[in-house]
């Protein structure tokens, strides 16, 4: 419904309306293509995230939610096109991406384990100023108490839960415009699940873009604005939350019948 | 007469073991940050040495005071550490067993090269003994300059790594490549600060070592004190990477160093035999090391 319309527009876009500078799109993949070696993970994806949206890829493992975030994150290359803010992420480069307000929450957490929970959420906002770091440490904790009962605690001795909830503040600390978040809820309980859940509407309310990937299909259709259904690297549905209830397929493949 | 004795040997060893401490650390950040075992260790040590030399004696380039061999030295060490990693490591560091080699090969390059230039080039009489003065007029102050230095230096290198944002992201690289990434830090460039800041140690505890033992040598990684090796046993005593570690094996190898060599009967050949010793037990029995996995810090 609100899908930018120039999303097949062409590289060089000569409208006014899809250059980067203005341009409403956070994140925008065409005819994405990743290989590992013979394995091909993402063949011609197209996948369009629009600033202030939660959009969702969901789908079964291997189907290529966690490669399209780590290309898009710019660790992996990759062939067709994906850009951020309008520039291609390749050209922009991993660690510039960060600076710029892309950050990846990834499946794997990827905390520093040996550093307690003040550590990990300092070095969270390792390229912003230290007024950043101080007000986004206190969102964090709002958002998560039991973070701010754990401070000195160290990451790797804490819960899956409580670890994805410092993945998640660590990545806040990071300043983002377009939080990337891969998994957030596998293997968690529900009731840290509902902890996850709640802390979404707060990111949002501050201009925060969210991509979330997800197996867990009920989760996405309850909290995604819009969400695509990969199968083998390729978009094979997309749609609101609402068109995919609908969707015969969907219905019978995710959501038991 | 015995107390005298202990605590002579107590000051001796006091002294000792600030210098291993220097020698080791190094080796110690390479390895706390990239996983890595440069065994190119001795040899940075070597050509921290050899730089010395050559601005300091007159079979050298200059004849400077021994405080611009100490500059010199550091700044060899500092310019290798950078050029290894940019050169080579950087493009292997995924690959343990591959840097390893390198790092040995590297290694046996670089103190040929130092033979060579030494006996055939500079025509040094014995490139077993390459003259570079010690930096104090007389031992005893030369053992206080190494000590003090050595904590000074140590001291700093804790600070920075434990407390200015450059060094938080030396530990975060250390706990974790991609999480590092994901916040933003350029592994790379600090991969390249942490080689940087080991050489200059390597290039500085060269300087100190040749000449609290009178002079260098080509092959002084593997002579006694044997460089390489101490740090090699300091760093698995002290936990693979952690800078406290290191200090504590610094310490233990050079106590039990000393006291093997004055009281045990013909200790004089123990010398370097202590820290082999200290190696093989500890990996037997405390594979993990005094301090466990610490990393960098």
């Amino acid at each position: 419904m609100s899908v930018d319309t120039d999303a097949d527009a062409d590289e060089e876009p000569a409208g006014t309306e899809a250059t980067a500078g203005d341009s409403d799109v956070a994140l925008e993949a065409e005819g994405l293509e990743v290989t590992y070696g013979k394995v091909t993970a993402l063949r011609g994806l197209d996948v369009i995230v629009t600033e202030g949206e939660i959009v969702s890829l969901i789908g079964p493992n291997g189907a290529g939610k966690t490669t399209f975030c780590n290309t898009a994150s710019g660790f992996l290359d990759y062939g067709g096109s994906v850009r951020y803010r309008g520039q291609e992420v390749a050209s922009v480069g991993q660690t510039e991406l960060v600076d710029r307000g892309m950050v990846h929450c990834t499946e794997e957490r990827d905390l520093f384990g040996y550093m307690d929970v003040e550590d990990n959420l300092g070095l969270g906002g390792y390229l912003r100023d230290d007024e950043v770091i101080e007000e986004r440490k206190e969102f964090v904790y709002e958002l998560f108490p039991r973070l701010d009962e754990r401070r000195e605690q160290n990451a790797r001795s804490m819960s899956g839960g409580e670890q994805q909830m410092l993945a998640i503040g660590r990545a806040l600390m990071g300043d983002p415009d377009l939080l990337i978040l891969d998994e957030p809820t596998l293997g968690l309980a529900p009731v840290i699940l509902q902890d996850i859940a709640e802390a979404l509407d707060p990111i949002v309310e501050r201009g925060v873009t969210v991509l979330l990937t997800e197996q867990n299909v009920t989760f996405a259709l309850k909290h995604a604005d819009r969400i695509y259904l990969l199968e083998n690297g390729e978009a094979v549905r997309e749609g609101t939350p609402d068109e995919l209830k609908g969707d015969d397929y969907i219905r019978e493949s995710y959501l038991g019948g | 007469m015995v107390l005298g004795e202990i605590a002579t040997a107590t000051v001796t060893a006091v002294f000792l073991s600030a210098l291993y401490a220097i020698i080791a650390i190094g080796f110690t950040l390479i390895f706390g940050v990239g996983g890595i075992l440069n065994f190119a260790h001795g040899a940075f040590i070597t050509v921290g040495m050899f730089a010395a030399f050559l601005v300091t004696n007159s079979n050298g380039l200059v004849e400077l005071p021994i405080w611009a061999g100490l500059l010199a030295g550091t700044g060899a060490g500092a310019l290798l550490g950078a050029v290894t990693y940019v050169g080579i490591v950087r493009y292997v560091r995924d690959r343990p067993v591959t840097v390893l080699i390198l790092t040995f090969v590297i290694g046996f390059f670089l103190i040929y090269a130092i033979r060579i230039g030494a006996s055939d080039i500079l025509g040094v009489d014995d490139p077993l003994a390459i003259p570079v003065p010690q930096v104090m007029g007389t031992d005893a102050l030369n053992n206080v300059f190494i000590l003090v230095t050595s904590w000074l230096l140590i001291g700093l290198l804790f600070y920075f790594v434990n407390y200015t944002r450059t060094g938080r992201a030396i530990i975060a690289v250390s706990q974790s490549d991609k999480g590092a990434a994901l916040v933003g830090i350029d592994a790379g460039k600090i991969n390249l600060i942490t080689w940087t800041v080991a050489g200059a140690f390597a290039g500085y505890a060269g300087v100190l070592l040749a000449g609290a033992f009178g002079s260098g040598s080509w092959l002084m990684s593997i002579q006694p004190p044997a460089p390489l090796i101490l740090s090699f046993a300091i760093v698995i005593l002290g936990g693979l990477g952690s800078i406290k570690g290191s200090i504590a094996g610094a310490y233990i190898i050079g106590f039990a160093e000393t006291f093997a060599v004055n009281f045990v009967p013909g200790g004089q050949q123990l010398a370097g035999v202590s820290s082999l010793v200290l190696l093989v037990v500890f990996l037997l029995v405390k594979p993990e090391g005094l301090f466990g996995r610490g990393a960098a810090e």
